[in-house]
């Protein structure tokens, strides 16, 4: 069978009720998790995570790229109506998406918004299907070396480009590998930093680690601001929009600007495929670029299609991009990624250069249940465009508690035991902390997801040959900490400049006071 | 001078890794493979030491060069860290009580507090959407979750349910 016959065979499979309804249960969950404002994707698939643990593994895949195809959409509902973006990917769908809804188009600028996340969607599914294998294929040619310096490079690029400070990012990373080495060593199993705590033996599991630093992180600012933050958006917003438009004109605006339209789902596709970066920055550099190369850039910001076409084009084809990097690489793309990759962990399956030969039905299942929650993406908005003003206005207050009970149980439900429940307590404390030390998440995150792996592969790789300049002369594997070198230049040399650049802006404002 | 938050966390993560950095050196050494337990935490913590040293020498660097008064607080919402306060109590009394009193019971007493705690009910039809929330999380995720998906939720040694 050639490469889209066992696609076709797998969407088949994914149609069933058995894969249907987690599909779509998990896209609802999306929308609705992508549409509250301060609920972010990643703490809706966390939310999800513990429901997927008694399904089979494609079962519980096929709920969480629901979640991530739904919520990536959903996140343009609430950037559209009221200006406040659901997600930090639909970020820049505000830009244009709010100005066209003041100006009485609401139909318009939320379906522009769908359809282009529809469209890159899909544009980005087609690179999922046809890139995967090959990056696999490249992915295998690798030994321990190239995957040490691969996951170094990961790492370091994460922590370069993430955040205001390369050495907080950096920093973060480093925590991230620190959690790593608590329990077990690799060869050995000596006990490594337990302090006696027999519950610490095992190590600590990475997902009651993501879900504890997630859970506070990403819920307690929305506690900070509970009382009077909710108030202005109630006050602010309008209780019912009609979301009424022509679906064929939307098409028009959409297919009339085919460059916009291919140039940001290509962005949106290579930014996922870096890891842990992820939509949030997507939407921005394809806005960024959109803007740059219009012919009315004048323009953008004041309610145009083009501007919310990039946003969303781009962040929903970063979904692709990411999955593409999990499964050929074993690398997430980003936190939602990471969560699913824990998934897969727990039923025994490693994502990585052998995952599509070794799991060819989960692989194409994933193909399958992707391509398939975008139309299913576009069918939830639709039917649901009379409640998500209700939805967006739901209180924090009774919203909090409830995924706070979801994150104990999905902790729970790891290993039926307390044990993951105080990890994840801990790190709900680290992740505040980290949040109000500014110290960025996602290399933690990427840090704790590699930490094992990088020590695998740097004691294989000496174990095979103990002279360490291999690192550095195998053509890949240097290239690759040369990369990291350079990247982390990089980002430092980028801080600087605009360091300087917003000093010296600093200074000619004081000038002017003068 | 005051350190700021990038100094504190320089030095707690700096305490943390010399701490950790000190106990590798109890650690066995290399058996069969050429690099031991320790040597991968050493270099993990190393890294981490020298970015707190640099987080503390930019802080330092930092209060250095700002020699004008730190900017008054920007007018806007002050963070409510007495809720912060409250949520993080609630979340600790719910994990310690739930092995003792159960999913069901402690599910419900988290979460009713927790409503009421963050936006208290002005009216009887408030309090009694906010029981309704409580009972309802505690039963639907008990069923689902016991029934539904075969994840044993925690029983009370307590209450025995």
């Amino acid at each position: 069978m050639n490469h889209y016959e066992l696609l076709l065979t797998h969407m088949g499979t994914v149609l069933h009720l058995q894969y249907l309804v987690p599909l779509l249960v998990g896209t609802i969950a999306g929308v609705i998790g992508g549409a509250l404002p301060g609920v972010t994707i990643t703490m809706t698939v966390i939310v999800v995570l513990p429901f997927t643990f008694g399904l089979d593994p494609l079962q519980g895949l096929a709920a969480m790229i629901g979640v991530y195809v739904g919520g990536s959409a959903g996140g343009s509902i609430t950037a559209s109506l009221i200006g406040i973006p659901g997600t930090p990917s639909a970020v820049a769908t505000t830009f244009d998406g709010f100005p066209m809804t003041k100006k009485g188009e609401a139909g318009r600028s939320v379906w522009v918004g769908v359809w282009s996340a529809f469209i890159g969607g899909a544009l980005g599914g087609l690179a999922l299907i046809e890139l995967t294998g090959p990056f696999a294929s490249l992915a295998l040619e690798f030994g321990p070396w190239e995957f040490f310096s691969l996951f170094v490079f990961a790492l370091s690029m994460v922590a370069g480009l993430v955040g205001r400070s390369v050495t907080k990012g950096l920093l973060s990373g480093a925590i991230g590998l620190a959690v790593t080495i608590v329990g077990p060593d690799p060869i050995l199993g000596v006990q490594r930093f337990t302090m006696g705590i027999h519950q610490l033996e095992g190590g600590f599991d990475f997902l009651p680690v993501l879900i504890g630093i997630f859970a506070f992180a990403q819920l307690m600012p929305d506690v900070e601001q509970i009382r009077s933050g909710e108030q202005q958006i109630a006050a602010n917003a309008p209780r019912q929009i009609s979301l009424k438009v022509s679906h064929m004109s939307v098409f028009w605006d959409i297919l009339c600007r085919p460059f916009i339209l291919l140039w940001c789902t290509f962005i949106g596709i290579v930014i996922g495929v870096l890891p842990a970066i992820g939509g949030s920055a997507a939407n921005i550099m394809a806005y960024d670029q959109a803007k740059k190369f219009s012919k009315r850039p004048e323009k953008f910001g004041t309610g145009i299609p083009e501007g919310i076409m990039a946003s969303e084009s781009s962040n929903s084809a970063n979904v692709a991009g990411s999955l593409m990097m999990i499964m050929a690489f074993g690398i997430p793309g980003d936190a939602v990624t990471a969560v699913m990759m824990g998934a897969l962990t727990i039923h025994g399956i490693q994502p990585g250069p052998l995952f599509i030969s070794q799991q060819p039905k989960i692989a194409y299942g994933i193909y399958a249940a992707y391509l398939l929650a975008l139309p299913l993406m576009v069918a939830v908005i639709w039917i649901g465009s009379r409640a998500w003003m209700h939805i967006i206005m739901m209180p924090k207050s009774m919203l909090i508690p409830i995924v706070l009970v979801l994150c104990v149980i999905g902790a729970y439900a790891l290993g039926n035991s307390m044990k993951d429940v105080y990890v994840l307590a801990l790190f709900c404390v680290i992740g505040y902390a980290m949040v109000k030390a500014r110290i960025p998440l996602a290399p933690l995150i990427l840090g704790v997801v590699l930490g094992d792996q990088i020590e695998a592969n740097l004691i294989q790789a000496v174990s095979t040959d103990a002279n360490p300049w291999l690192f550095v002369t195998r053509p890949i594997s240097g290239a690759m900490l040369a990369a990291s070198i350079l990247s982390i230049g990089l980002a430092v040399w980028q801080h600087r400049r605009e360091t300087k650049r917003q000093a010296a802006a600093a200074a000619d404002e004081e000038d002017t006071d003068f | 001078m005051m350190l700021s938050r990038d100094g504190v966390s320089g030095f707690v993560c700096l305490a943390i890794s010399v701490i950790l950095l000190t106990q590798t050196f109890g650690l066995p050494p290399a058996a069969i493979v050429p690099i031991g337990p320790a040597f991968y935490p050493r270099v993990v913590l190393s890294i981490l030491m020298l970015l707190s040293v640099i987080l503390i020498a930019l802080d330092f660097r930092a209060m250095r060069i700002t020699a004008a008064p730190a900017a008054a607080p920007a007018a806007g919402l002050a963070p409510n860290y007495r809720l912060v306060l409250a949520t993080f109590i609630e979340f600790g009394l719910y994990i310690l009580v739930l092995p003792l009193l159960g999913f069901r019971i402690a599910t419900f007493l988290f979460v009713l507090s927790l409503q009421v705690t963050l936006e208290w009910p002005r009216s009887a039809k408030h309090w009694a959407l906010a029981v309704a929330i409580a009972a309802a999380t505690s039963i639907v995720c008990y069923l689902i979750f016991q029934d539904y998906l075969s994840v044993l939720l925690p029983r009370g040694t307590w209450s025995n349910m």
